[in-house]
């Protein structure tokens, strides 16, 4: 039994033109009982950006409450939004700081320039390797799944509701093929004026 | 593997020990039909009914599995355990009572099958992982459901549930079964106790296959997608 499969979860991101979604599965399981329908793995860390966290439960958690509060700090600080570039670093810091002794997740970042607009996608495993693509990042118990639905469907510069028929058929398609992930889903679309966020109706099973 | 470093030096946690550099555990772990099994007795035959899913670890390997299986004419197995355990098994009980079949000129009884499964389950039961419930119908005792679990041990219920998914049913079976009901009353409660366990058992999915054996044959139905019974859900 790994620890990444004990609770169970499946996040994706995407670029778009000028835009960016993100997408995660609703399920809290404990091993194979379903717990609740509703958690939410997705955070917001500022206006436009994003971080979706899969893996132990209990980090999600924490991880997402200190990344927070850290936020915070640098905001007050700075007296300005953080760049999703420096995000990624700070997570990378938060988890490389348990070096030894982990936070059981592996971080789906997803957001716009503050100043530029500009679209932002990264990952990182759980010590806190940083990955930016320019296509999407997927992490969770299904990634083997997801990497070839993305793979698949991908295409690059599609408009936001394009890009949300694209990422919700890959999420969907994905957790279908996994037994500890899925029960709905949810897609956030960021956009420059406005984020989005849509319920996807799934398989409960 | 990929091995660079050329010291000794194995950290506590790694992406090894976690599983992401090392073989992925659908390439690893055996077939389990993880499953929801149920069966149940009417005045006239029975009512049998099995989720869908096979899985590998957590890789659902096939999500229209078909685990009710035929053993005779008149007699059917439902599933659950390890895939290749219980397909081995069913395939070798088929082997005997088409024998028997051939030898005594009449259909088997439902307890003759459910006897050569327990033998196989009994005899190799260090070796198997298989949960098996026998129903069918047969001339002389009408509709019966037997239940064979892990150890090899056999006894005859009127309503039997089995598979992982079946410990989210035990409070359903024992609230909603009564003596006595008909066949579409038996079909609602089979398709809804299989529903339920499907929504909270990861083991357990996909389409709801049922089936009526009576004294004039099988009749077998798939509930797929909207089909499947709604139940209470927050949202």
């Amino acid at each position: 039994m790994s620890i990444m499969s004990y609770n169970g979860a499946a996040i994706m991101a995407m670029k778009g033109k000028e835009c960016v979604a993100i997408a995660a599965d609703r399920r809290f399981g404990i091993q194979a009982q379903t717990i609740n329908t509703q958690f939410d793995k997705i955070f917001e860390m500022g206006p436009k950006l994003y971080v979706g966290l899969p893996g132990l439960a209990t980090d999600v958690q924490t991880v997402a409450q200190r990344l927070k509060f850290r936020l915070n700090l640098y905001e007050l600080k700075e007296n300005r939004n953080i760049k999703p570039k420096t995000f990624l670093s700070m997570v990378s810091n938060l988890l490389y700081s348990r070096r030894f002794g982990p936070y059981f997740v592996e971080p789906v970042i997803a957001g716009l320039d503050p100043k530029t607009s500009e679209p932002f996608i990264a990952s990182l495993d759980l010590i806190g390797c940083p990955m930016i693509t320019e296509d999407f990042v997927v992490s969770g118990t299904c990634s083997e799944q997801m990497y070839g639905m993305c793979e698949t469907l991908y295409k690059p510069d599609q408009e936001p509701d394009d890009l949300f028929e694209t990422i919700s058929q890959c999420l969907l398609n994905a957790v279908d093929r996994d037994a500890v992930s899925g029960w709905g889903g949810v897609v956030y679309i960021i956009e420059k004026d406005k984020v989005t966020k849509r319920i996807l109706k799934g398989r409960m099973d | 593997m990929a091995s660079i470093m050329t010291s000794n030096y194995q950290p506590a946690v790694s992406a090894v020990s976690t599983g992401t550099l090392s073989q992925p555990d659908w390439l690893t772990s055996e077939l389990s039909t993880g499953t929801t099994i149920a069966a149940v007795e009417f005045d006239g035959g029975v009512i049998i009914g099995a989720d869908s899913r096979t899985t590998s670890g957590a890789y659902i390997a096939n999500r229209v599995t078909d685990k009710l299986t035929k053993v005779t004419d008149y007699i059917y197995c439902c599933r659950s355990g390890s895939a290749a355990d219980t397909q081995a098994v069913a395939d070798i009980v088929n082997y005997h009572l088409n024998f028997y079949k051939m030898e005594m000129g009449e259909e088997p009884l439902v307890k003759t099958a459910a006897s050569v499964f327990r033998t196989l389950c009994y005899n190799n039961r260090d070796s198997l992982s298989a949960g098996i419930l026998v129903a069918g119908w047969d001339k002389r005792n009408g509709g019966q459901v037997y239940t064979i679990p892990l150890g090899g041990m056999w006894t005859r219920m009127p309503v039997a549930i089995g598979g992982s998914g079946s410990t989210y049913l035990y409070g359903y079976a024992d609230a909603n079964y009564k003596p006595g009901m008909t066949k579409d009353e038996c079909l609602k409660f089979i398709a809804n106790a299989i529903s339920l366990a499907i929504n909270r058992d990861g083991s357990s999915g996909g389409v709801i296959r049922l089936a009526c054996i009576t004294k004039d044959g099988v009749e077998r139905h798939v509930l797929t997608g909207d089909q499947l019974p709604k139940f209470y859900e927050d949202s």
